[in-house]
């Protein structure tokens, strides 16, 4: 990792336009729901939101036209997802589906999946989840051990998942599982692409300690899965879960949750901020800046077809550390009762219980930290 | 990078490198105090994105020579530093991975120990931070003809970003280093020492945040998004 090119973030067509349209379209369409759903919102559920927004053409934007996808540039789809993550606008449904179930389907599915679920997906209306945590197997992915046994009707998969956000609410899950008997950690491993309605599977909700419930435990007993639902090649699945993971990771999700707070910060400040005030809302403009800089940066290498492993890792730790500072620095410089009913009180109050977990989701910061020592040649 | 600015670049390494022991006059020999100077006035056409590359590269080699004043103006001095850090931060980092791939204890290079490897993974964030707040201020200066007014939120970020940088760069690349880097001969401290000082001159991290506070609560909560995302 010897010097840092700044890809320059040039999308095509009329970026501004592209602006305008879904901030108008958002006036119109965005749900004045609760402020608190606003932070965090790639975690905020609203179907009938997600399937306007897929009707309105920006949900599987770079999906290709034959799959009722939009054609477009990856990097107009950086600034919609930009717009709507900065707008706090109720994207969870379709999240994952979006920024990389789909992209995974095109890359390494058949034509018959393409076909069977791009379409949904680009309506926003077909959802899926990420299926590679379990009891065992956490920072050690590797240490995977659901395992799928090919036989004359199909694949039939034994095991658990954990910590699966969305399950309860997606039809699909794209799975890491052992294909190959006797196979150890990163090798033996494949992709299947799980229909959630399959007879053997039980999912049971995890409520995390906001009192949310976002993350499951998924159990498979004895499923029975047709040859079809393989994706990509049998037994590279690590490789493609690398892939599916530089797209979790570089997004301006990773900078951009907790946007509301400092929208609320700044208004509460007024136009004549106390002075500690105008430092911290300085600081943190600063870092975000920076950060959207890095991130816009990173998704135009990625666009370029090149692997931005360790920058969307660099995004990713500075971005969790952002998140996690601010509503900690807030609460130590305004004061604001636990109890506090207005927006910056209970914008305050969810974050500071919710950021624990942006240095664990997507990777913890050890490993990610790992990721970029590797960068640097260190291991 | 072009063609034009990695020549650009080649000369400026071996004239700054004449310039360590021979003091500035090799730099102003060489012209640099044209960069910016248009060519249709007798200089060299450069952009911000050029001046950039070329701090990056005094950040380094002549610390200590007044290379950015030579090449830009007053109101652009703040700028002219972030590059200097940038360059300086690079190099902070470079030897850190250096010196732990071939300094051994306990029987192999402390760069095999986890928690070395980590805290090379928080410099390196920050040196990247750094170096991206650098390309996007030259972008941001470059597309307003070098209008320091019209890029004063960039060089406030920037600036700000770089100066809260110096702290987490210098402890850690001393601290991976042990006595060593502590010596007077050895070369960290060529880096380290600027950058302490750099944070302090042309506005230090109060200075700038408070100065960056006050605009953006201006702009208002919303209207942060859409200043960052019109410029
Ligand atoms: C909100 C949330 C949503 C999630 N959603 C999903 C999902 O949709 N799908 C999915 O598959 N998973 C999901 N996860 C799981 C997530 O990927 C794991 O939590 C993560 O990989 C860490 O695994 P673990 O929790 O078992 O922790 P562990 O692996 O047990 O780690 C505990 C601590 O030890 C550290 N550690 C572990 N190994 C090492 C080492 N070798 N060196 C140094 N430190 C180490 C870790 O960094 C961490 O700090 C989600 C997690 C959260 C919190």
């Amino acid at each position: 990792m010897q010097g840092f090119a700044l890809y320059p973030f040039d999308p095509p067509g009329d970026v501004a336009a592209l602006r305008a349209e879904l901030r108008a379209w958002l006036a119109v369409n965005q749900p004045q729901g609760d402020i608190v759903a606003r932070a965090n919102c790639w975690a905020s559920f609203d179907a009938d939101f997600s399937r306007a927004l897929g009707a309105a053409g920006y949900v599987g934007m770079t999906l290709p036209k034959q799959y009722g996808g939009g054609d477009r540039h990856p990097l107009e789809r950086y600034v919609v997802i930009e717009e709507l993550l900065a707008a706090g606008a109720p994207v969870g449904a379709h999240w994952i589906a979006d920024r990389q179930t789909g992209p995974l389907i095109l890359r390494y599915g058949s034509e018959d999946q393409r076909q069977r679920y791009l379409p949904g997906i680009a309506k926003g209306e077909l959802y899926a989840c990420i299926g590679l945590s379990e009891p065992g197997a956490g920072s050690d992915l590797a240490a995977v051990r659901t395992t799928a046994r090919e036989t004359a009707e199909g694949w039939r998969i034994n095991g658990q998942k954990i910590w699966t956000t969305g399950a309860h609410f997606s039809h699909i899950m794209l799975a890491l599982v052992r294909t190959e008997e006797g196979s150890e950690r990163n090798a033996g491993l494949s992709q299947l692409l799980i229909d959630l309605d399959t007879p053997g599977i039980t999912i049971r909700p995890i409520i995390d300690m906001a009192g949310n419930h976002d993350f499951n435990e998924v159990f498979f007993d004895d499923v029975l899965v047709p040859h079809g639902t393989l994706v990509g090649m049998r037994g590279q699945g690590w490789q493609q879960v690398t892939a599916e993971l530089g797209l979790e990771r570089s997004g301006p999700e990773r900078y951009l949750s907790s946007q509301a707070l400092l929208a609320a910060l700044i208004d509460a400040a007024g136009a004549e901020p106390d002075p500690a005030v105008a430092v911290l809302i300085g600081e943190l403009t600063a870092e975000m800046w920076t950060l959207r800089q890095l991130s816009m940066s990173t998704a135009a290498k990625l666009a370029a077809g090149e692997d931005p492993m360790v920058e969307a890792s660099v995004v990713k730790e500075l971005g969790n550390a952002f998140e996690q500072d601010m509503p900690r620095r807030v609460q130590a410089i305004v004061d604001c009762p636990w109890g506090d009913p207005g927006d910056l009180g209970r914008l305050l109050r969810a974050l500071l219980i919710a950021s624990p977990s942006f240095s664990l989701r997507g990777g913890t910061r050890e490993v990610i930290r790992g990721i970029i020592a590797r960068g640097l040649g260190l291991r | 990078m072009s063609a034009a600015r990695e020549m650009l670049c080649d000369t400026a390494r071996a004239v700054f490198a004449e310039a360590a022991t021979a003091g500035i006059a090799p730099v102003e020999e060489a012209g640099f105090a044209l960069l910016l100077v248009p060519e249709g006035d007798g200089g060299f056409g450069g952009d911000w994105g050029d001046v950039n590359a070329v701090l990056q590269i005094a950040g380094v080699a002549v610390p200590d020579l007044p290379v950015a004043a030579l090449i830009a103006g007053e109101a652009l001095q703040p700028a002219a530093i972030v590059s200097l850090m940038a360059g300086a931060m690079g190099k902070a980092l470079a030897l850190s991975i250096e010196h732990v791939n071939t300094r051994q204890q306990f029987g192999r290079p402390l760069g095999k120990f986890q928690a070395v490897q980590q805290s090379l993974a928080v410099i390196a964030c920050e040196v990247r931070a750094v170096e991206a707040a650098a390309a996007a201020l030259a972008a941001r200066l470059d597309a307003v003809e070098l209008d320091a007014a019209a890029a004063d939120f960039e060089i406030a970020a920037a600036k700000l970003r770089a100066n809260r940088a110096v702290g987490v760069v210098t402890a850690i690349a001393h601290q991976v280093h042990g006595a060593i880097g502590f010596t007077a001969e050895y070369e960290l401290n060529r880096v380290t020492i600027p950058l302490m000082r750099w944070r302090g001159e042309h506005g230090n991290d109060a200075y700038w945040a408070a100065k960056l506070g006050r605009q953006v609560a201006g702009f208002g909560g919303r209207g942060l998004w859409e200043a960052l995302t019109a410029r």
